[in-house]
């Protein structure tokens, strides 16, 4: 009797102890279909070097609008986690609403901030008013698919430099009787694919808090993609219908992410995989928009041990060997430069495939936000637009993108 | 004063004691009725008046601009016309279907159980799930049924122009194609409705009287098409009208399909940007409470018009038994 009482004591003591050291932290993130893995490869190693931090996974965000969506909503549930990932566009509202933290007396704390490879162009992707809100966590860039068993079928030899070239392209292998030769993303969220057709001019969607819609180069993009759409016969599919379509090698030329190369190459059909750099309008694109996601404090507690804890899982996932597995597992870049020449320095050589989003990494320009609270109903106004293009409801341009201006005009803080 | 003391005191005054006490006990549940059911409504039409945001800590009165936008937009334009397309589709064929599948199934003797039990699967199932088997199977390229249909080329199919243009340039995209979306909604939601409405109508056919189909035997009613006529579908009546309300108020809050479907947009060119779709997106995807409420406030003046005519017939005494 009073052996089995002293071990409970012993054990109750011991539990005591072991609550006393795990700080539990609770973290979010967006699209499982592509971060699974990479979290699923760096836990191992964290729990390793970090016993007593527990990282308690909150179910997944679908995309990057439901990130912003599910966090403003925990805010005023008072139940938000304590580090979330958010798109590098969807920043700006949660630092407006003050629900993400600076990280500037963090980073003050530490000793080896940039030998750790956090350096100043990756910490810009994340800086608000001169303040780090933010570690960026993975960065993409639009690239070209190409099943080149595919475009070989279809006469093509050479990977098109400009959008003339992929509609010649799509002509060519229609001849030849390949029926599907092309999707290009429309549909990616944040509007991202407007925003590189407008940086590939070097203009920018939002400019000192305008929304420049009305821009001759607005008119170029719509044109632009009215053209592909129509002229190529581009079948509207969703876009995950479309990720599986190319992956089970039944399209030709994929025009997307280059964040999806890990999940498309591990549902691989048999066929030769190849991507290209993203064409341009004529000549190479001026600038592309940086996609992807950074890690944001928004931990709600008090106690200086759990936020320590949230800035350490912070940090790992986004320098060293956590950042290294985000490479490894997806087709994403991490912008963590010890992580790059370091880690990965002979990774791209042997994966020529996520090389080519590196190739474009001088090209890389901000994803911005849409201005006011209505940037989620503003980023689904385009998105609607574009569709109109798709499905060939909207015909003529100059009558879409007066449309879009006013309609998004409803939407602006000063509207 | 003194007159009105009278009046109390001419009043036994138990009853008015037991009064009080009724009133005490049924207390609680009024006071949860409206807290839990009214409230939520009240605040909904009172947000509709406002520009509030998630996660703002104050809103600004707009006035009537919400409603006006509702009825002057085109978005909402093709939100109404959505709603009104599904409502009159699914609603007469899933009843049409539910009240046939009923009276086989009912003129059946042992093996109805079964007929019974296969009918109602789609009604068991949760329609979210169905949607996701459904978009596998409706994938334009590798889904079972453009893959299905592809099988039929070069058969004497292609007389039909549907099969020869298909064979020819690709069977059509369903979900992608702004003329099928809607169509391949409504269908879903026939399939998943009908065996509900077979389930309702069987119970009113049990309580249909023997007695009344030799009676009108007897009045010469020989065939089974004026033994229905003339007996069942009046006897059916207050299921009938049930039935129909019942299948207007889910049709109008068809949301699963189109959710799982298109997370973004509502369908091909809003095509099937149906008006509980619109209440999730305006509201919880985009955080426009304002906007979102007003379009709340709207379904329910439609659902409330919907029972209110259900009322008017059952008080007409649509009922025979």
């Amino acid at each position: 009797m009073k052996l089995s009482t002293s071990a409970m004591v012993l054990v109750l003591s011991a539990s005591a102890v072991w609550a006393e050291d795990t700080v539990t932290i609770e973290f979010a993130y967006p699209y499982s279909h592509l971060f699974d893995v990479t979290y699923e490869a760096m836990m191992p190693a964290f729990k390793e070097a970090h016993p007593n931090i527990e990282v308690k996974f909150r179910a997944t965000y679908e995309s990057y609008e439901d990130a912003t969506n599910t966090v403003l909503r925990e805010a005023v549930a008072g139940n938000l986690p304590d580090v979330t990932m958010q798109g590098l566009n969807r920043q700006a509202p949660l630092i407006d609403k003050g629900i993400a933290q600076s990280l500037d007396p963090f980073i003050a704390a530490e000793a080896d901030f940039e030998k750790d490879g956090y350096h100043e162009a990756m910490l810009s992707l994340s800086t608000f008013d001169d303040t780090v809100y933010g570690l960026p966590f993975s960065i993409s860039l639009p690239v070209g698919y190409y099943n080149m068993d595919i475009l070989r079928a279809g006469g093509i030899k050479e990977l098109p430099k400009t959008w003339d070239e992929v509609i010649s392209a799509c002509k060519t292998m229609k001849a030849n009787g390949i029926d599907n030769p092309i999707f290009w993303g429309w549909n990616v969220t944040g509007n991202w694919f407007v925003q590189a057709l407008l940086w590939s001019q070097d203009s920018a969607i939002v400019d000192g808090g305008r929304v420049t819609l009305d821009s001759a180069e607005t008119l170029v993009a719509l044109e632009q993609m009215q053209e592909i759409f129509t002229e190529c016969e581009m079948q509207n599919l969703e876009w995950k219908s479309a990720l599986s379509s190319f992956s089970a090698g039944d399209i030709g030329m994929m025009f997307w992410s280059t964040s999806a190369l890990g999940s498309v190459e591990r549902s691989q059909g048999d066929f030769e995989l190849v991507t290209g750099p993203f064409p341009g309008l004529d000549g190479k694109p001026k600038g592309l928009p940086a996609g992807g996601n950074a890690a944001m404090l928004t931990s709600t507690s008090d106690d200086p041990k759990v936020r320590e804890a949230a800035w350490t899982w912070l940090k790992y996932i986004t320098s060293g060997d956590g950042a290294a597995e985000v490479a490894k597992t997806t087709g994403y870049m991490p912008p963590n430069k010890a992580a790059n020449e370091i880690i990965l320095a002979d990774f791209y050589e042997q994966n020529p495939n996520k090389q080519t989003a590196v190739d474009q990494l001088p090209l890389l320009r901000d994803w911005l936000a849409y201005p006011g609270d209505n940037g989620l109903a503003i980023t689904q106004v385009i998105y609607d637009s574009i569709e109109r293009i798709v499905t060939g409801d909207a015909t003529d341009m100059k009558e879409l993108q007066q449309e879009m201006v006013e309609e998004v005009a409803d939407l602006l803080p000063n509207g | 004063m003194a007159v009105l003391d009278m009046g109390v005191a001419a009043h036994p005054k138990p009853i008015n004691h037991e009064a009080r006490t009724a009133w005490g006990l049924a207390a609680p549940a009024l006071a949860l009725m409206f807290l839990i059911l009214l409230v939520p409504v009240i605040i909904a039409g009172v947000l509709s008046f406002t520009n509030y945001s998630l996660g703002n800590s104050g809103f600004d009165w707009v006035g009537t601009q919400n409603y006006e936008r509702l009825f002057t937009r085109s978005t909402y334009e093709k939100m109404f016309i959505a709603t009104f397309i599904y409502v009159v589709t699914v609603v007469p064929i899933s009843v049409g279907l539910g009240l046939g599948a009923a009276l086989l199934v009912h003129s059946l003797g042992r093996i109805s159980d079964i007929y019974k039990t296969i009918y109602f699967l789609p009604v068991m199932a949760t329609l979210l799930a169905m949607a996701i088997a459904w978009e596998f199977m409706l994938h334009p390229t590798i889904g079972m049924v453009n893959r299905t249909l592809a099988m039929a080329c070069g058969s004497w199919f292609d007389v039909i122009p549907f099969f020869a243009n298909g064979c020819n340039d690709g069977f059509p995209l369903w979900l992608g194609d702004r003329d099928y979306a809607i169509w391949v909604v409504c269908f879903i939601g026939v399939w998943q409705g009908f065996g509900f409405n077979m389930v309702l109508f069987l119970s009113g056919l049990t309580s249909v009287h023997r007695e009344l189909y030799h009676a009108a035997e007897m009045d010469g009613a020989r065939s089974g098409w004026d033994r229905f006529w003339l007996v069942t579908w009046p006897a059916l009546g207050p299921t009938t009208v049930f039935v129909v309300t019942i299948s207007c108020i889910r049709a109008f809050q068809v949301f699963d399909t189109i959710e799982a479907f298109w997370p973004q947009g509502g369908g091909p060119n809003k095509s099937v940007y149906v008006m509980m779709f619109a209440i999730f997106e305006k509201g919880v995807q985009q955080n426009l409470i304002g906007m979102g409420s007003a379009i709340t406030v709207l379904f329910l003046i439609f659902v409330m018009f919907l029972t209110l005519i259900q009322r008017w017939l059952v008080e007409r005494k649509v009922h025979y038994g």
